[in-house]
């Protein structure tokens, strides 16, 4: 059961040893990060980065670096077992961000990774995202990556009558 | 103007009140289980009741058999619309996990 709070979490089970998990997961980033406007800025030639140390930057460079975009710091850098950094969407205010932990724990088929997603009950009350907007919109408006997928979000979101 | 969404975000960013919704996820419970689970003072815990109560996920009220019995209870939509909130977050993860997944198990394969 979902725990209490504001953290999304989500698992999966991946078929290689947790230090091949979290290497593959920071290292190759780029190779596994979607395409496409909800996952990424750029339209055209975007490189996803993560530099691999507390303190590193996650960001996005577009059209071979005329553009970058950060995400956020990494606030934890923990191989095999643990990475952490900050999230902000692109409308965020500068002290505005989000966290993201990503946990990789041994399993007899090789690693369960589990993503955790909390911290938004800090993005300030009165910000453009939040203000007066119900839950889909305030959705599209987080950021860029989401900003094409209104429609289909709205759609989801009629879709599950979630009582 | 606050939304709905904002003041349920707020009264959640508390880890006791966090601790309250786990509680009454199971069943409703009076003011004072309540404080005793969580070892906190009645008034203490009565000022975090009252911020869940403002923001609407909990209400206070009677027992079917026994109306002089007050107990907590969640308010489902509130709830509800919150969830909603974290699902479209974990769609979003989700959708990267299996993509890194994909890409994890080729490169071994190959």
């Amino acid at each position: 059961m979902r725990p209490a709070g504001d953290v999304a979490t989500v698992s999966v089970l991946v078929e290689v040893p947790p230090d091949e998990a979290f290497r593959v997961f920071t290292e190759e980033i780029d190779q596994w990060w979607r395409q496409g406007l909800r996952y990424r800025v750029g339209r055209g030639r975007s490189v996803i980065h993560l530099e691999p140390r507390a303190g590193g930057r996650l960001f996005e460079s577009i059209g071979d670096g005329a553009r970058v975009i950060e995400t956020g710091r990494v606030t934890a850098w923990e191989p095999p077992a643990r990475l952490a950094f900050e999230w902000r969407a692109v409308n965020f205010a500068p002290t505005e961000k989000t966290d993201v932990e990503v946990l990789f724990a041994p399993s007899p088929s090789g690693t369960l990774v589990t993503v955790r997603h909390g911290g938004w009950s800090r993005i300030r009350a009165d910000h453009p995202a939040r203000h007066g907007l119900e839950v889909a919109p305030f959705i599209g408006n987080l950021g860029m990556w989401w900003a094409d997928l209104m429609t289909s979000l709205r759609l989801h979101a009629a879709g599950h009558s979630r009582a | 103007m606050e939304s709905s969404l904002d003041r349920t975000l707020a009264a959640l960013s508390d880890p006791t009140r966090r601790g309250v919704i786990d509680l009454l996820r199971r069943k409703p419970r009076r003011a004072g289980e309540i404080a005793e689970a969580l070892s906190m003072s009645r008034p203490a815990m009565s000022r975090h009741l009252r911020v869940l109560r403002r923001a609407g996920l909990v209400r206070e009220d009677g027992l079917p058999d026994d109306a002089r019995a007050r107990v907590y209870r969640l308010e489902r939509a509130r709830i509800a619309e919150l969830r909603g909130w974290l699902e479209e977050v974990e769609a979003f993860w989700g959708e990267q996990l299996s993509a890194f997944k994909e890409h994890a198990e080729r490169r071994r394969r190959t």
